[in-house]
């Protein structure tokens, strides 16, 4: 019967849109039914006065008949609603701080699992926008350990003895693809070219990838033609560039003229030839895409030099490769097939050492994109557990709704009592409530899906170092916000209706008068209570983990890290082979570095590679003159000193002290004897006995794989090298000087003057010098060291806030339930007082009672704390994971916020009149 | 006056439906018809009568025209349309059925009503 139903919607939605018609409508029906049937009357001989009294009489109630016809239409029910919600509205103002804090932990519930789980979706489960993303498998080179494989330029790992590679020799990529029953496609993410397009010189990141890569993603540019075979087919020969959609934009303002254009790339000419699709993010990650896209084969001679020998050498491990697994093909036949073209490829290069197994190859999901490992070993900790800690919240919240909502229908029972008694249905009572406990759910809703939404790219950029380009766009998940709507909307629902319907339930006069004498404590109170103490248990834990990720902060700030970090700013240069063979790269620092230290307000500037707390080590081989060599032990790859290249001036300004000896001077030249200085742990571990001044060693080798002694000439303090986390360890410091290439390396300058204005002054000089270098990474040593420590500090800043949120709603709660219990105790406590209790008794009866609600939570809180936080041990410092001061402290602060909030309910219990309390009610 | 019947719950709006199907009435002139059917045996309640129309209306069995009276007044007059057609025939044959059976219950005598075993 479809039409009913659409005539009853057009009826009632005309009735809606002209109500005051269809009122008068009404009142003109009845009014000439009225008249009429008095014409009749009179007609039949009554008195007209008489007739119409008549026919009021027969017709009855007009009021009653006007509901009927209004209900008829479905507007009764509409007007109802609409008296539900105005009721509600005028409830929940009465009480603003009950709405308020409703509101506020539904929104903060909503918003904070709406964006932790965005994000967290988008880095551990989203996959490559690509048709059939499914079908990617990524090639690993894997076998027991020894692998005969001996230089690496990817990642590798070493799982329960097995070692795997997830990079090949060129040579053999290009065998395998010429004999695989599958297509297999190679690329190359290679970090930042610098690149001078429409004048801007920048430093981009580029992905390289081969002639057949487009057509196995099944991704069409969606302008020009992507990188063909025959781009990639001969080495250097395709000199073009395919550009991402966002560089596009951002560099050429998405102009459609970009085709055929060309930019400068590490000093070589590219011709741009396509922009690729939006959404498109390369092979490697799945939430950021390189700014570039360069044939595989151009590599060689776009990478910084260090070796030349890319495309031919066979024991070089360094090529990415993908396949796609067609339907129908078995992934397990094609990697054996694979493995044995590997085998043979190998064997027709040379033969591994005797002890040594050749790799075999592997296939991995590539769905989600080469970088993946990496991503969730990196994140997927940290992510977890803050997915745990905002369930927890969720939670939290629910129980404060629960609570709230309880103690609202309990405090509302005589109101209800009351109406069921003047004749209103159990039904149309609970229709108010759930208008309420809907209306209250809007409110948060609304304001949730506001925060989820306005959060869901600041998490990401929490996540990552302050000066990176925050390029991540986590798109907004609207299941997600559903879910954790629904949530939070049904407890609020749940525990609207539930005991009203329950509280109907009774018998009306029953509750009437048990509400009027109620003597002695409530059994029917036991439920909010234990949601009460459900929220301190939730707090407890949420307080904990904030003051151990609190202490592991400071713990970590508090780290001296051996100089003088204040007022130095940190910023890279690359300059290209092309451009700067060999030493000339050396020189060209020197140059800048002497121009620098020029500039006004500059009082000192080196040069460091690696820079200090950024994550990047360096070492070398550490062969003492006259001891034996260390023998190389892959468990333990610190037993090698750490090595950083160094200007002339850098003790000078670091501020690193000289313990020993001398500093680098003038005299260290290209052309005299090498020279370096150690520090105290080097001079520890590696020279117990004896002076280390004036002896040599031998570390790296020099082209023609000769090693050179260098002379210990100093020993300076200690520092921290890579990050705030590893405590100092061996360093030994060479001048980057006797360097035959250099690249990369990043510059510290120490001034007073703001950065804002130090920045442009050396952008000028820099670029007086060479307009094509561009400064990345700009930022102070201070932002160096709070990106070490960006994911502690997240997590801090997290745990604190949840923590803060979860004492909010504790105290809430302990404050509602026991104002709660007062009121209804106002009789008992009467009586008590009369009978001559006195009224510090009554005030620490009604505190002891929240003090064993809030024992009991604390206890199951740190019970859960002592179980659970070995989860979280490798992400603290500087504490045991079950720290006695942050755990006292976590219970102790409860414990006092319990007592702060039960303080107002036992003070207003201690100070009841015995006689008003008698006649009450 | 004769005696006068109470309607059964349900009927009214059967019985509109009828009146309204001899031609289009307003609200009065469908209570006079219905009276005037049952010889002045039924009583309605005239409050009840305009909820039950607005529910026939509603419900699409009823349409609805304002137009000018007998005495030239204006008045809501309603007719049957086709779904209204259909209602009053399934209606009353409801209406047979169940009369029929209620009919013969009503005509059993004593022996006849010995319990039989069930089951």
């Amino acid at each position: 019967m479809i039409r009913p139903l659409r005539t009853r919607l057009a009826i009632l939605l005309r009735s809606i849109l002209h109500r005051n018609r269809l009122e008068a409508e009404i009142d003109d029906e009845l009014s000439f039914h009225l008249e009429a049937r008095t014409a009749d009357l009179v007609h039949r001989g009554l008195a007209p006065r008489e007739a119409a009294r008549q026919a009021r009489l027969e017709f009855g109630a007009t009021a009653s008949a006007k509901d009927g016809m209004r209900s008829a239409f479905g507007l009764r029910w509409l007007d109802d609603t609409l008296a539900d919600l105005r009721y509600a509205i005028r409830l929940l103002r009465k009480s603003p701080g009950f709405t308020t804090i409703a509101v506020t932990s539904l929104a903060l519930a909503i918003g904070a699992n709406t964006t932790i789980f965005s994000v967290a979706n988008e880095m551990l489960y989203a996959r490559l926008a690509v048709p059939r993303p499914r079908e990617l498998r990524i090639l690993y080179a894997t076998g027991p350990r020894p692998l005969a494989v001996h230089m690496t330029w990817g990642s590798n790992w070493d799982d329960g003895g097995q070692g795997h590679i997830d990079s090949f020799p060129f040579p053999f990529y290009r065998e395998l693809q010429k004999t695989s029953p599958v297509e297999i496609f190679g690329f190359k993410d290679f970090g930042n070219l610098n690149v001078t397009a429409n004048g801007v010189a920048q430093a981009v990141p580029a992905q390289f990838v081969s002639g057949n890569f487009y057509a196995q993603m099944e991704v069409r540019p969606q302008l020009g033609r992507p990188i063909l075979p025959s781009d990639d087919n001969t080495p250097g020969q395709g000199a073009v560039v395919v550009l991402s959609d966002g560089f596009w934009h951002q560099a050429f303002g998405a102009s459609r003229d970009v085709l055929g254009q060309t930019l400068n790339a590490n000093g070589h000419l590219l011709t741009i030839v396509g922009v690729n699709p939006p959404g498109f993010t390369g092979a490697e990650s799945v939430q950021t895409s390189p700014s570039l896209f360069v044939p595989l084969t151009l590599l060689p001679q776009l990478a910084s030099g260090f070796r030349d020998d890319l495309i031919t050498s066979t024991n070089f491990w360094w090529v990415s490769l993908m396949t796609r697994i067609r339907p129908g093909v078995s992934a397990e036949t094609t990697a054996t097939a694979l493995s044995t073209q590997l085998h043979a490829a190998f064997l027709a290069a040379g033969k591994p050492k005797p002890d040594e197994h050749i790799p075999a190859v592997a296939l991995e999901d590539g769905s989600r994109g080469s970088a993946y490992r990496s991503t969730t070993e990196e994140l997927g900790r940290p992510l977890h557990v803050l997915l745990a800690l905002s369930g927890l919240v969720l939670l939290l919240a629910c129980a404060n709704i629960a609570n709230l909502m309880l103690a609202r229908v309990s405090v509302r029972r005589r109101e209800m009592s009351v109406r069921l008694a003047l004749g209103a249905s159990r039904a149309r009572i609970l229709r108010q409530v759930l208008t309420e406990s809907i209306l209250l759910s809007t409110m948060g809703g609304s304001l949730g899906l506001l925060l989820g939404y306005l959060c869901r790219n600041t998490l990401p950029r929490l996540m990552q170092s302050s000066f990176s380009e925050p390029d991540l766009n986590i798109p907004f998940h609207w299941t997600i916000f559903a879910f954790a709507s629904a949530v939070t909307l049904l407890t609020g629902l749940l525990f609207g209706i539930l005991p009203a319907w329950l509280g109907t339930r009774e018998e009306v006069s029953a509750s009437l008068k048990e509400t009027a004498r109620s003597t002695t404590r409530r059994r029917s109170a036991w439920s909010s209570k234990s949601i009460v103490a459900l929220q301190i248990a939730l707090s407890t834990l949420l307080v904990t983990s904030s003051a151990l990720f609190l202490r592991t902060l400071t713990n970590l700030n508090r780290i001296d890290p051996g100089f003088h970090a204040d007022h130095l700013l940190n910023f890279e240069l690359s300059p290209p082979v092309a451009r700067y063979p060999g030493t000339s790269s050396v020189a060209i620092y020197q140059r800048l570095e002497q121009a620098i230290a020029s500039a006004p307000g500059v009082s000192g500037v080196t040069v460091v590679s690696p820079p200090f707390l950024a994550d990047n080590m360096w070492n070398n081989d550490f062969d003492i003159e006259g001891q034996p060599p260390i023998v190389y032990n892959p468990d333990d790859p610190g037993q090698y000193p750490s090595l950083m290249n160094v200007g002339e001036r850098f003790f000078a300004v670091t501020g690193i002290p000289i313990l020993r000896g001398r500093a680098f001077g003038p005299q260290d030249t290209a052309t005299s004897p090498a020279v370096s200085v150690i520090n105290e742990a080097t001079a520890r571990k590696f020279f117990p006995h004896s002076d280390p001044i004036g002896r040599r060693f031998k570390d790296d080798e020099d082209k023609d794989h000769v090693k050179h002694f260098r002379t210990i000439v100093g020993v300076c303090a200690n520092t921290l090298y890579n990050s705030v986390r590893t405590p100092p360890g061996p360093i030994h410091f060479d001048l980057y000087a006797t360097q035959k290439d250099f690249r990369g390396a990043t510059f510290l300058v120490r001034s007073q003057r703001p950065v804002s204005a130090l920045v442009p002054d050396l952008r000028d000089i820099i670029g007086r010098i060479d307009p094509d270098l561009p400064m990345t990474n700009i930022r102070t040593q201070r932002q160096q060291i709070d990106a070490n420590l960006h994911q502690e500090r997240l997590f801090a800043i997290l745990t604190s806030s949840f923590g803060l949120l979860a004492l909010l709603l504790a105290c809430v709660g302990i404050y509602g339930i026991m104002a709660y219990t007062v009121t209804q105790r106002t009789n008992e406590i009467g009586i008590r007082l009369a009978l001559g209790a006195r009224r510090a008794q009554v005030r620490s009866m009604v505190l002891r009672e929240a003090l064993t609600l809030s024992i009991l939570g604390i206890a199951a809180g740190l019970t859960l704390v002592l179980v659970l936080v070995h989860l979280v041990s490798t992400i603290l410092y500087g504490l045991r994971p079950r720290d006695p001061a942050s755990l006292t402290a976590s219970a102790l602060l409860l414990l006092a916020i319990a007592l702060l909030a039960a303080w107002i309910p036992a003070q207003r219990a201690s100070h009841v009149e015995p006689m008003k309390a008698l006649r009450h009610d | 006056m004769s005696r006068q019947v109470d309607l059964l719950q349900g009927t009214l709006e059967l019985l509109i439906l009828k009146a309204v199907s001899l031609g289009p009435l307003h609200g009065y002139g469908i209570l006079l018809r219905i009276t005037q059917f049952s010889g002045d045996q039924l009583i309605i309640q005239q409050g009840s009568l305009y909820p039950a129309l607005y529910r026939l209306e509603a419900s699409g069995a009823l349409a609805t025209e304002w137009a000018p009276s007998e005495n030239n007044r204006r008045a809501k007059f309603y007719t049957l349309t086709d779904l209204g057609h259909r209602q009053l025939a399934l209606e009353s044959e409801r209406w047979r059925e169940m009369s029929r059976i209620i009919g013969a219950i009503l005509k059993l005598t004593a022996p006849t009503l010995l319990p039989e075993r069930i089951g």
